[in-house]
């Protein structure tokens, strides 16, 4: 719990238009970490459910990048193909930590200490992306294509529960959301419907 | 409290150089690390930069090429300290997020000093100034959630409120209406010394980051409001700089700031709850011992002065980083709607006042306004850490 007892929304539900994909992606990253302070701080059923919401945001957050923002780095500027290499050996790595949390009991000792390990991985490879990969998007997209890609982005957030819904059964929600590999591609199949439509 | 620097020897000078190994210091962790352990790393990173950007204006005041070289010494020494001290904040952190902490070593930083302070019109000043990072605090704090999402109690826990102070845009004063009288070097408390000059360095290592990084930025909001802080701060160097009495020799200043690290690697060695930074605050104080020394001989020799003719006979109470929370709320219910004439403060907005807020503004809104208005935009609120109930100055209640 926060102590001002605000909450921060996630990106897509706060006002702003949402034209700069960099914004919203920085603020995601945010959300992100977020998510990390609220399975830190629950125990019991609550740490799972808040884990199961943070499984499925870096699911959908990585998909995202994955489909819409490296593609166009890779092209977008000199040395591109670099730098996305190396993002994605980040992501691959954080994957592989990730499902091995994920099989895992959230009550298991062994619990904390891997999911610290991760999200010290994720926020060097976010701090990465806004600082080696971001920062050239921003320099070399027109308006226009951050914009396009933001809707892109916007279609695969819908796609990753945002917060408990009060009176529903959080483990029958996730159940309903299916495994995370299917996410993964029905978020796919949302980006590239918004970034052809 | 038993420990006189003067009494102590430290690691002799020429054992002090550290390897690259010794160097590469392990950062801290910015999601799980007491705030006030990074308060206190971003303090002494003030000090050493004032140490070193001290030496370097000594020797460019200085003849003799064999002082030089003493100076150049020393200054290697504190050059590697910088280093180590600053290079514990970790590079996954934002700018924003170490802005954040910087405004949080303002606020407890001053606010302590403010209530230790035994001369009156020093403590005024202390207090006067602790009313504005405050709401430097509250500004960045409504930016960073606008651009990263994520809201400053993640970085001050709850040690520290946020809320508004005295309104940024009431701080652009006209700049003579900075400059305090300075104290009586002769007739002073020895720890009204240290507490300038630790505010000073403070304050200073806050207007060099802001003026550097402010334009890092992207988001047009983020520039504008670094450069308002940013000119905020240089008022504030001035403010507290002038309070220190400028009749005090080269020599005697450099001792003054040599007995002040090592006061205040002290107070932090005492204090440290992360067992690796207190290693680092233990070794600095047994290297500071040393340049004590070499200041004091200096002094000596230059100038014929012993070093217990300007210092405090033992070390005083140490400086300590901690909640200042009911001290802050009653200076806000008792401050926030003053400014200063010249040397002294008032309430009511005087003519220079007028003018310079008429020339600053050009009839628009301010960045530290327009921050709020756009955050207001974005959540339909604003972003507020009142721990201990609702603001002490009606006014500034949410609406």
């Amino acid at each position: 719990m926060s102590e001002s007892g605000i909450r921060t929304p996630q990106a897509g539900e706060d006002r702003t238009p949402d034209d700069d994909v960099v914004d919203l992606l920085m603020r995601q990253h945010g959300d992100i970490r977020n998510l990390f302070d609220e399975v830190e701080r629950s125990t019991g059923d609550a740490r799972k459910e808040a884990f199961h919401r943070l499984v499925r945001l870096l699911a959908v957050h990585e998909t995202a990048e994955e489909e819409v923002v490296h593609p166009v780095a890779r092209r977008a500027f000199p040395g591109g193909e670099g730098i996305v290499e190396d993002r994605l050996a980040e992501e691959r790595a954080a994957k592989e930590t990730l499902s091995a949390l994920d099989g895992m009991d959230t009550d298991d000792p062994r619990f904390l200490p891997q999911l610290l390990a991760l999200r010290m991985d994720v926020q060097q490879h976010a701090r990465a992306e806004e600082r080696y990969e971001f920062t050239h998007l921003r320099r070399n997209a027109d308006p226009g294509r951050l914009a396009a890609m933001a809707k892109g982005v916007k279609a695969a957030e819908a796609m990753a529960p945002t917060r408990p819904h009060p009176g529903v059964e959080s483990g029958a929600a996730n159940v309903a959301l299916g495994p995370v590999a299917a996410l993964v591609d029905r978020t796919k199949d949302a980006v590239r419907r918004a970034m052809e439509g | 409290m038993t420990f006189n620097p003067l009494e102590q020897r430290g690691i002799p000078l020429d054992r002090q150089l550290r390897n690259w190994r010794e160097l590469d210091v392990e950062p801290l962790d910015p999601d799980h690390c007491d705030p006030y352990t990074r308060c206190r790393v971003i303090t002494m990173n003030g000090i050493e930069v004032e140490a070193i950007l001290f030496s370097h204006q000594l020797a460019r005041h200085t003849l003799d090429s064999d002082i030089k070289r003493q100076l150049a010494r020393t200054r290697y020494i504190e050059a590697q300290q910088q280093k180590v001290v600053n290079w514990l904040l970790p590079g996954t952190s934002s700018v924003l997020e170490t802005t954040i902490a910087y405004e949080q070593v303002a606020v407890d930083l001053t606010a302590w000093v403010a209530r230790m302070e035994p001369d009156p019109y020093l403590k005024q000043a202390y207090q006067f100034g602790v009313l504005e990072d405050f709401d430097h605090l509250y500004r960045y704090a409504n930016l960073y959630e606008m651009i990263e999402h994520r809201k400053a109690e993640a970085i001050v826990d709850n040690l520290t409120e946020v809320m508004p102070g005295r309104p940024t845009k009431f701080h652009h004063r006209n700049p003579v209406d900075n400059v305090r009288d300075p104290y009586d070097r002769t007739r002073v408390d020895p720890l009204s010394k240290l507490h300038a000059l630790t505010i000073m360095s403070s304050e200073q290592q806050t207007m060099n980051f802001y003026m550097n990084v402010g334009p890092t930025y992207m988001e047009p909001i983020a520039r504008q409001l670094y450069q308002e802080i940013g000119l905020v701060e240089e008022e504030h160097v001035t403010h507290y700089e002038s309070l220190v009495d400028q009749g005090e020799s080269w020599w005697e200043q450099l001792v003054n700031h040599e007995y002040n690290e090592c006061y205040l690697y002290h107070s932090f060695m005492e204090q440290e709850s992360d067992p690796k930074v207190k290693a680092v605050w233990e070794l600095h104080l047994n290297m500071e011992l040393e340049h004590l020394h070499i200041a004091c001989d200096l002094m000596r020799t230059l100038e014929g002065r012993e070093p217990e003719e300007i210092l405090a006979p033992q070390l005083p109470n140490v400086l300590t980083f901690e909640p200042n929370k009911a001290y802050l709320r009653e200076l806000l219910d008792t401050q926030i709607d003053i400014t200063t004439l010249g040397a002294g403060y008032v309430r009511e907005a005087h003519e220079r006042f007028e003018q310079m807020q008429a020339g600053i503004h050009g009839g628009e809104e301010p960045p530290s306004e327009r921050v709020m208005a756009q955050h207001d935009e974005m959540f339909g609120r604003e972003y507020r850490l009142q721990t201990e109930g609702e603001h002490p100055d009606p006014a500034q209640r949410e609406s």
